[in-house]
């Protein structure tokens, strides 16, 4: 008995020293995690395994935390380093609270980005690449003043308020509906209804009682956009004009059809192809330039922004091509600016 | 006659009205139960629930150890020890009301709260780590103490009670902070979090084991805690027998608060930053780990038996197969399946333990 426990600790000895061997490998695995299941997230599986392909990185895994909770994405970042993943693409589960774990990627080997939203500073994340969200608010509430005639009442249906991006969208709105002297006023913001639930509850219960007080609807994230898009088919009155966000289906047929005027498009494939493809340059002897021209934004002065479009009906068939665009020249810019390569 | 014993087990557990021999040529046997000393100590330790657990862990790390990359790196087992340490103290917290047949589900609010008050301490009112630790967790412990005080007087189940405290304490948090985050605290709180003994024992393990030795003390051989688990076991013959309820109830809620808000400051000192989100909204995260850990070590969810040690164990077995898991790359989204899957085993596996012993005689 004795000799069988002693053969069977011996073997679980030499398998754990096996993979332990294998498990340190030395090409760039890059995870891609965001801060919880979100339809906006989607695109970077696509991008990590086309960046695998195109620049020979040894994975690019979209892994997902099981729920939006600090702790759970915290687990699952610990679990990937230990996994031999050692550069991270990370949404921020908390613009601060997530510090930690970035920190102990670092120590451990590791590199990190933060992608889509941001890490407050001083952060141990090499640098912050997304959406300027600010700016994607305001051009898209211009775009639905020019909509509305230059007058009238705006309702803003806006994201989870524990995402740092949330407030920077919020003062956005209320900056382009200043800047009409009053003609525009935001009479109404509801947040924290980026889920199904919440957002078909609260949308539908505001139109229900005010949709005649209302002339426009800006969304700035994407579970409203669908359910104000869908709400606005249901009334069937193209009367109150609508900005929408992202490329969800719904969003892009409802400005087909004339219900929405346009979406602001963001670059989230963009984003996870162009990450892991820093991530690799930096791993293989590539530096940052110490001069890289960096945008700032209220969490960070490490910015790049990832692009934003509007698109109308025109549009709404050959996005893609303009996001694409997009890409093309940010990546031209990455290598020229801020990437330093001998 | 109060008798709050080891059954033959050696579980604490039970509170019985006796009726004393009238006369002394009255057999003890017939007044009292069987003493738990007719059986031997291999029997009761291998019908104990800590026993099936350790051998449950100790079958679980052997298989990932064996067929998973990294299981055993120095990283993962300091990581894995970490998160050990942080679920058994909230569960202890959770485990020190559920011993009055009571629950708090306010334990991650009352965490976050005492985190948030931890963080303004150090950083606003500039206080030192030594004072602003204790004053932290007595703020948790008074935050136990409305909960405790509020069942007691309104008579209402503490479900309802801290579920809505659980709202108060969190709501009020967010408006006094305007969910900002206090993270220029002293190096030493993040130091705390990444310091290591031997390598890989992570100093918040190292706290959590400390706090169960200290609760079995507690539990074992103070009149407090024999009065807390009498007051669970069985609360009319308690009162009769002298135990003022209410106020051992009021204990358990502020013993609550307190290893709540000391699983807070643990939170903390492994972020490096007090954070609202810390427990996610409502401090609900934690509920999960809450229970889980205790129920799976063998407290009884009506109260009256404790299992201090159990909990301890309880999380270790949830945090290895977690990390287990998540290295083999199942589905993140099975993980919580599986999670409340174990907790439902745990109850019914307590369920059937118990009518086997009870048909048995040996409880």
């Amino acid at each position: 008995m004795k000799k069988t426990i002693l053969n069977l600790a011996l073997s679980a000895t030499v398998l754990a020293a096996a993979a332990g061997a294998a498990w340190a490998d030395t090409a760039t695995k890059v995870a891609l995690v965001p801060g919880g299941p979100h339809p906006y997230f989607a695109a970077w599986e696509k991008a990590g395994a086309d960046a695998v392909k195109d620049f020979k990185l040894g994975a690019g895994d979209y892994r997902v935390p099981q729920k939006w909770e600090l702790s759970e994405q915290s687990k699952l970042l610990e679990s990937l380093l230990t996994q031999g993943y050692n550069a991270f693409l990370i949404f921020p589960g908390d613009a601060v609270g997530t510090s930690a774990v970035v920190q102990e990627i670092v120590d451990n080997g590791g590199q990190a980005l933060a992608l889509a939203g941001c890490l407050k500073d001083p952060t141990p994340a090499l640098f912050c690449m997304g959406t300027d969200t600010g700016n994607s608010a305001y051009l898209g509430t211009k775009e639905l003043i020019k909509a509305m005639g230059g007058k009238g009442k705006i309702a803003h249906f806006t994201g989870f308020l524990v995402d740092p991006n949330t407030q920077l969208r919020i003062d956005a709105v209320k900056k382009a509906a200043d800047e009409t002297n009053g003609a525009v006023t935001v009479v109404q913001v509801i947040a924290d209804i980026d889920a199904p639930q919440p957002a078909e509850e609260k949308i539908n219960a505001y139109l229900a009682a005010n949709a005649a007080n209302v002339d426009g609807i800006i969304t700035t994230a994407w579970v409203p956009a669908v359910t104000a898009a869908n709400s606005l088919r249901k009334i069937g009155d193209k009367r109150i004009k609508m900005v929408g966000i992202d490329h969800d289906e719904v969003v892009l047929k409802a400005v087909k059809d004339g219900f929405v005027n346009g979406t602001m498009l963001q670059n989230p494939y963009g984003q996870g192809y162009i990450g892991s493809y820093v991530l690799d340059k930096l791993r293989t002897g590539c530096t940052l330039k110490a001069d890289a021209p960096w945008k700032s934004n209220a969490l960070t002065k490490k910015f790049i922004d990832s692009g934003t479009v509007f698109v109308d009906a025109t549009q709404a068939d050959t996005y893609v091509e303009a996001m694409r665009g997009i890409s093309k020249t940010l990546m031209a810019s990455i290598d020229k600016d801020f990437l330093n390569c001998k | 006659m109060l008798h709050i014993r080891r059954n033959q087990i050696g579980e604490w557990d039970h509170v019985r009205i006796v009726r004393m021999p009238l006369t002394p040529k009255t057999p003890a046997s017939e007044a009292a139960p069987v003493s738990m000393d007719r059986w031997p100590v291999i029997q009761r330790l291998m019908f104990s629930s800590e026993f099936g657990l350790a051998l449950l862990i100790a079958l679980t790390f052997v298989i990932f150890a064996g067929v998973l990359p990294g299981f055993t790196s120095t990283f993962s087992l300091f990581t894995i020890g970490r998160q050990i340490g942080i679920d058994t103290m909230i569960g202890l917290a959770m485990m020190t009301v559920i011993v009055t047949g009571g629950l708090d589900l306010s334990v991650g609010a009352i965490g976050v709260c005492s985190a948030m008050a931890f963080g303004w301490l150090l950083e606003r009112a500039g206080m030192p780590l030594v004072v602003a630790v204790p004053i932290a967790v007595l703020f948790g412990a008074s935050l136990g103490f409305v909960n405790g005080a509020t069942v007691v007087r309104s008579g209402v189940h503490s479900f309802i009670i801290t579920l809505a405290g659980m709202s108060i304490f969190f709501g009020m948090m967010i408006f006094l902070t305007k969910a900002e985050a206090f993270r220029e605290l002293p190096l030493q709180v993040q130091g705390f979090g990444k310091w290591r003994f031997a390598g890989v024992i992570s100093s918040l393990l190292v706290v959590s084991v400390a706090t169960c030795a200290a609760l079995s003390i507690l539990y074992r051989f103070s009149s407090l805690g024999r009065r807390m688990l009498a007051a669970g076991a069985n609360p009319r013959a308690a009162e009769i027998s002298g135990v003022r309820t209410g106020r051992a109830i009021i204990n358990c809620h502020m013993l609550t608060g307190g290893l709540a808000a000391l699983a807070g400051l643990m939170v903390t000192a492994r972020t490096g930053a007090a954070v609202p989100s810390m427990a996610g909204q409502l401090g609900q995260d934690w509920l999960l780990p809450a229970f889980l850990a205790p129920v799976l070590g063998g407290t009884l969810l009506s109260g009256g038996r404790v299992a201090v040690f159990g909990t301890l164990l309880g999380a270790a077995l949830v945090n290895i197969i977690t990390s287990g898991l998540l290295l083999m790359r199942v589905g993140e989204f099975w993980i919580q399946a599986f999670l409340g899957f174990m907790l439902l085993t745990a109850v019914l596996a307590d369920r059937a333990r118990h009518v086997f012993l009870l048909r048995r005689g040996m409880i």
